[in-house]
Parts: C-alpha cells; structure tokens; sequence
C-alpha cells in the first residue's frame, strides 16, 4: 500500500522588488524591536508622568511635552549639552563592547562594573606613581594597566567559566562587589589617599590627563588661543578612543578567526566543539578582551574628566555597567548598533539633570524608561503582541532573507531558551571526556 | 595582640548580636532565591524585591500614621505592604521570564534598576518638596518581643532573646522552607520542576503555576526582608538603601549549595564577617580594613564555585524556559 508522499511546498521567494527595498527591508528587520522598545517606554514613562504628575501647576500632558523636551534639550539640544552627553558615552561605548563581545561568544558579562572599576584603579595607581613620566609614556602605560587590571578581572570570571563551569554570572556579580569594597579599600589608603579624610585619591598630574577636545581645538586653530571654553565643552579625546574602539570591536568579530570561532560558540557550542575550535581557550580570551574593554571605559573617564581622582563608594552607585548592558542588547552587539544605543542612553542619562530642573521631574525616570526597555528587548512578547492584532494591522514585511547577520531580529542571548542547555551540557560534556 | 582582640571580639555577645541580625535580614531573601532557583527561575533580583519592600514598608507605615491609625497596626500594615509590594515585583519577574521566555537574567537586571528607580522617583513625588522622608519614631518600628527572664541570660539573652519580631519569624520561615523543599510532596514538585520540567509535566506537575509560586514566594520574602531593614533596623528609607544586600543574598544562595539551610549558613557566616569587621576596625592602623572584610562573603563564593570546597551545582534546568513538547 503507497503510503501518501506529502508535497512539500517551496519556501516563498519573492525577489527583492529593489535593491532600496532590499536594504530597508534588512536594517528594517534589524531597527525595528529595538525602535519599537525604546518607543513603548517612552509611552509607558509617559504615563507615569501622567498619573504622579510631577509638576502640579500645568496639566500632566503639558508636563510630559515639557519633561521630555527638557530631556532632549538637556542631551542634545546644544553644542554644550551635547559635549556633555558625549562625556557619558564615551565610557558607555566601551563598557558596551564589553558586554557585547561576551554576548556574541553566549556569555553574559554583568562584570563590567567592576572591570570598570579596577581598570580605573590600576590607570589611578600607576599616573600616581610614575609623576614624573612624560606624557607620551605615561598615558599608554596607564591606558595598558587599565586593559590589563580589566582583563584579569574578566579573565578570572572566564578562566571559571571555562575550566570550572562557574557560571559567569554568578562569578562576575561576586567580582564586581570585590572590586568595589577593593578599591574603596586603596582609594581610601595611603599613598592614593588624599589627606584630610576626603575618601578621595590625589589628583592625578596633568601629564596623566587627556586633554579636552576643545582644548586640542584651541592648541590648533587658534595658537593657543581660548577659541572653546573648556569649562563649556567638557567632552575629552577619549571619545575618539571610544569610536577607536568599536571599530576594532567590528574588526575582531567580523573579520578575525577568533571573532568567527566564538560567534560559533555563541550560536552553536556543539558545532563549535566538533569543528575543533579550542571552546575553553576561545571563552577565557573573550571574557578577558571584554574586561580589557571595561577597564578602559573606566580609565578614560578618570583620565579625561576634571576632578582627576577616584571617590570611595562611587563605583557601586555607578550606572555604566548595568547601562552597558542595555547598549548592548538595545544595539543587538552590532558596533554601529552599540554607537546608536549609546548615544541614546548617555543621553537619556544627560538629559535627566535639565528634566528635573526644566519640567520639575525626577531624574530616577530615566531608570524606569531605562528598565523597561530592557523588559521590552528581553521579552519575546513582540511575536505574541503581533499575532495578538488584527490581521490587517499587522506589519507587512517577511523575514524572508535572511542572508546577513545584521539582519538579525533577535540576539541570541546565553540563558534564553536551548541556547543555554546546549552551553550547559557542552561544558559537562567536555568534562565527561577527560 | 591581634589574635587577643579577635577573640575577645568573638566571644563577645555584641559581635553575634550584630552577626544574627545581619544574618536574618539576609536570610530571608535567600530562602526567597533557594526557592526561585530550586523551580528552575534564576533570580538576582532579590535586591530590587528588598528595595521595593523598603520603600512600601516605610511609606505605608507613614500613610496610616498620618491618618491617625493605631500605631501597631501601621507597622502591620507596613510590614503587609512591604510583602505584597516585593510579591508585585516578583510577580513582573515571573511573568516576563515564564510567560513570555524572556532572559531570566536580563529580566532580573531590569526589575534591580527598576526598583532603584521607581522608589527614587516615588519618594520624589510623594513626599513634600521632595526632600523624603523623616527617620521614623521608636513607636513606628518593629517590636522587640519580651523574652521575659530568658533575654536576662548573660551572653544567650543578648544574642538570642533580644533580637527584633522578623528574627524568630525568620527563623520559623527557615525551618518550614527546609522542611517543605525536602519533606513535602510539593517541595518534591518544585526540584523536579527545576531539575527536570519535561519529567515533571509528564507526572501531570503543573510547571508554570508551581515555578510562578516559587518567583512570588521570592518576592514575598524578599519584600518581608526589607520592611526588617527599613522598619526594623534601619527605620528609615533612603535611596538605594539596601547597598548591596540582595547580591550578598544571592551569593548566599549559591554558598549555601541552593539548600535553605546551607544558605542560613552561608548568612550566619556572611553576618559573622560583617559582626567582626566592625571591632576589627579600630585595630589596624589603617580604619579602612573593614573594606576588605566585607569582600569576604564573595571571596567565599567564588572559592566555593572554584570547588575547593566541593563543588556547587545549580538546579538542571535552571534558567531555561519551560517550552511544553519539547525532547
């Protein structure tokens, strides 16, 4: 008796009508969860505004006009506004690559904080120690001790992550708290120490400073003239270094062997084990090349802001680190994406002082937008919300090509799903093996 | 000379009085993750449940006084709001990561800086001017029970029997999660859900009703454990007032082996190091030794994750989504 052979039909393969709707179709499938994230907070802080109304002497809609074009006066409004949004992304840049790169490799590096912290500490102690160095030696030196200090911060989380199967989570939360109380141990210790019981350190000498863009400007264009206040245009070199950054990041991921490999660890550990990539060598590296990330983010902004030292107890209430990893997911660990999240999120943060100021909200706002856009890209609940509509509401594009990694719509996160049983089992396995 | 002063500091009952306090405030949002994670839910975001329980405990007390309600009954009041406004919290976390499969640990990460920031934003709306809120009276705190002629013992009675009404709560907590994780037939469920939820549906376990009970019961814990901090010992709130205490909870867990009393343990230790550092202090010539002991409860974690001292291994399917149908 013939057994009935299914037909099975062809996947739909419409071409593309133009090479234009080709590429709106590729970065549209890419922009899209993330724009539409970043939009329902903004609707959903909007309602807060609506019911605390804030500001009792105008109607609560007039408030939510007035509080978020403060918010965008506040980040992005000036040229001053902008330098000091520029400020705060600059160690978000860096800070994101950090957890991006861990993320391409399946690792969640919720350390940046504390790589941040003891990069800043170790850049701190040695432009404390070599005053005497002249700027061209000493600022290298302090920028490599930072990427050293961050990368054996991460590096340990790795090293347990790949030999020990710790889960990195677990090991970078514990580091990053070591790393607090630790450096709030020496900023508050002699020699670092300022005297008089600030619970600062000493600042650091001007030949261990990075000068401020307007002031380079100055030194340029005007001979030495004071064309750019620096005072106004507080923004430092390191943003360059930052954009520096994620073009090496580009580099590395999409143009080395070791990005393919831990892409390949990220998306299919098995596969990555039976091609023979080294995985314990290849998740050490990359958690130690992300603490090296961090750490820079952490000595750029000591180096490169006025003040020049470090404040005890700062850098638990730091928010770069859990920041950093709303860049990332919100710039799916794309370089450019990490660029666009960060300047949106720096500017959040910026904008929120001349909020409170302008429009009589609370800063704390931004936090609330900040953690519901994390919601919003973590949830899966776009498919369950878009099937939830009527069909003729429902968007018109298909995900048919998929022929690009920027295409992506999803990031694949460690812990999401089989992602993380197949993680988890490849590390048993290999230990089963030996 | 320094071991003359550690032991004096050892035996000395104001060190375990400190010790035991600290130790409860911490135990209650870890018996909180030990249930979390046993169902199969990672949960770091036992510092946010804290936060927000602070914050309702403290508020609510506030509301009902200003209204002129009995005092006593305030302090209920605020100790019930603290519990329902952690269980609120827990219940966003669990229906993120059960229901719509988010990332557990970006859900949790999330539900921390939106705690941070929705108390912080509140405290600013509510309160006149924006300026918070005044230290609480006496009256306005959690009692202290009379223990009678047993708190006048000489070093048992100060360390035992004069402790806040959440310590012996605490304490009955943790001897019934012990006993309902290993000796009942849902706690049964609850690792069978966590270490197999296939398995466990099979059976005919309901694995998402059992995994969103054990992520509320979290929430209530921890949201109980911050009405302690912030009406009990504290009586007080302040922005982002527990510092730290739900990721030392959290390492509790993990220390503890994801057993409620190996992580009652892993808090009495934690409060002994957080006892000790204190009279410690004054003897070094450098006052900012406490700085390093109190990175002791972590260093303890990654020693015991490093394996050491045995090895710690979470619950199979932790962390992972429950997807009906699949394998």
């Amino acid at each position: 008796m013939a057994v009935p052979v299914k037909q099975t039909e062809a996947p739909e393969q419409r071409p593309p009508a133009s090479r234009l709707g080709s590429l709106a179709r590729k970065y549209g499938s890419a922009l899209g969860p993330p724009v539409f994230a970043v939009i329902l907070a903004m609707i959903a802080g909007a309602v807060v505004i609506i019911i605390t109304r804030p500001d009792k002497t105008v109607d609560p809609f007039t408030n939510v006009i007035h509080a978020y074009s403060a918010l965008f006066t506040g980040s992005y409004g000036s040229l001053s506004s902008i330098s000091d949004t520029l400020v705060r992304v600059s160690p978000l840049i860096f800070a994101s690559i950090s957890v991006a790169i861990a993320f391409r490799a399946g690792l969640f590096n919720i350390g940046a904080a504390g790589q941040l912290a003891v990069g800043a500490m170790a850049a701190d102690m040695v432009g404390l120690t070599f005053t005497s160095w002249p700027s061209w030696v000493l600022i290298p030196t302090m920028l490599l001790a930072s990427i050293l200090a961050g990368a054996i911060w991460g590096g340990i989380a790795g090293f347990l992550k790949a030999f020990r199967g710790a889960h990195e989570v677990v090991t970078t939360i514990m580091l990053n708290w070591i790393a607090f109380f630790g450096t709030d141990y020496l900023i508050n210790s002699p020699p670092f120490a300022a005297p008089f019981g600030t619970t600062q350190t000493i600042a650091l000498p001007p030949n261990a400073t990075l000068p401020p863009i307007a002031g380079v400007y100055n030194q340029i264009f005007g001979n030495g003239q004071p064309l750019l206040n620096t005072f106004t245009y507080k923004v430092d070199v390191s943003i360059f270094f930052a954009l520096i950054a994620l073009v090496i990041y580009w580099f590395i991921i999409s143009r080395t062997t070791f990005g393919y490999e831990i892409r390949v660890i990220g998306q299919n550990p098995k596969a990555a084990k039976y091609a023979g990539i080294p995985t314990r060598r290849n998740i050490f590296l990359v958690m130690a090349i992300a603490g090296g990330f961090a750490g820079l983010a952490g000595s750029t902004n000591l180096m490169g802001q006025p003040g020049y030292n470090l404040t005890a107890t700062a850098f638990s209430a730091l928010p770069t680190g859990f920041d950093a990893i709303a860049v990332a997911l919100l710039g799916q660990t794309t370089a450019i994406g990490i660029l666009l999240a960060s300047l949106l999120i720096g500017g959040l943060r910026s904008g929120s002082t001349a909020m409170q100021s302008l429009a009589h909200v609370d800063p704390n706002l931004v936090l609330i937008i900040e953690a519901l856009v994390l919601f919003f890209i973590a949830a899966t609940f776009l498919p369950v919300l878009r099937r939830a509509l009527p069909a003729w509401l429902r968007p018109r594009f298909r995900p048919t090509l998929q022929t690009t990694v920027v295409a992506r719509t999803s990031v694949d996160l460690p812990g999401n799903g089989n992602g993380d049983a197949q993680s988890g089992m490849e590390i048993s396995d290999l230990e089963k093996e030996e | 000379m320094f071991f003359q002063v550690l032991f004096h500091a050892l035996i000395s009952s104001n060190t375990w009085e400190t010790a035991l306090t600290f130790a409860a405030l911490l135990v209650l949002p870890a018996l909180g993750g030990v249930i979390s994670e046993r169902s199969g839910v990672v949960n770091i975001a036992m510092e946010g449940m804290m936060l927000t329980g602070c914050f309702a405990s403290v508020m609510i007390t506030l509301l009902f006084y200003n209204l002129g309600v009995n005092n006593s009954l305030c302090v209920i009041l605020g100790v019930l709001a603290a519990i329902l406004a952690g269980g609120v919290m827990a219940l966003i976390h669990a229906v993120v990561s059960i229901n719509f499969k988010a990332n557990q640990i970006v859900s949790g990460v999330a539900i921390n800086i939106f705690a941070l920031g929705l108390t912080s934003y509140l405290l600013f709306v509510l309160t006149p001017a924006g300026q918070g809120v005044p230290s609480l009276p006496a009256s306005l705190l959690l009692p202290t029970p009379s223990w009678g002629p047993l708190s006048k013992i000489p070093w048992l009675g100060t360390v035992l029997f004069q402790q806040n009404i959440i310590f012996y709560i605490a304490i009955l907590i943790l001897i019934g999660v012990q006993f309902l994780l290993f000796r009942t037939n849902i706690g049964l469920r609850i690792r069978a859900v966590g270490e197999h939820p296939q398995a466990a549906d099979t059976a005919g376990v309901n694995v998402r009703l059992l995994r969103y009970l054990c992520v509320i019961s979290s929430g209530l814990l921890s949201g109980l454990a911050g009405a302690y901090l912030a009406i009990g010992v504290a009586g007080l709130f302040n922005t982002n007032m527990t510092d730290g205490r739900g990721y030392i909870a959290l390492a509790a867990v993990i220390f503890g082996k994801y057993t409620p009393l190996g992580a009652a343990v892993a808090c009495l230790i934690f409060g002994l190091g957080y006892g000790l550092s204190l009279p410690l202090q004054d003897l070094s010539s450098n006052p900012n030794l406490s700085y390093l002991l109190q990175t002791l409860p972590y260093v303890l974690v990654l020693i015991s994750l490093v394996g050491i001292v045995g090895r710690t291994t979470p619950p199979a399917a932790d962390g992972i989504p429950y997807e009906p149908g699949t394998e």
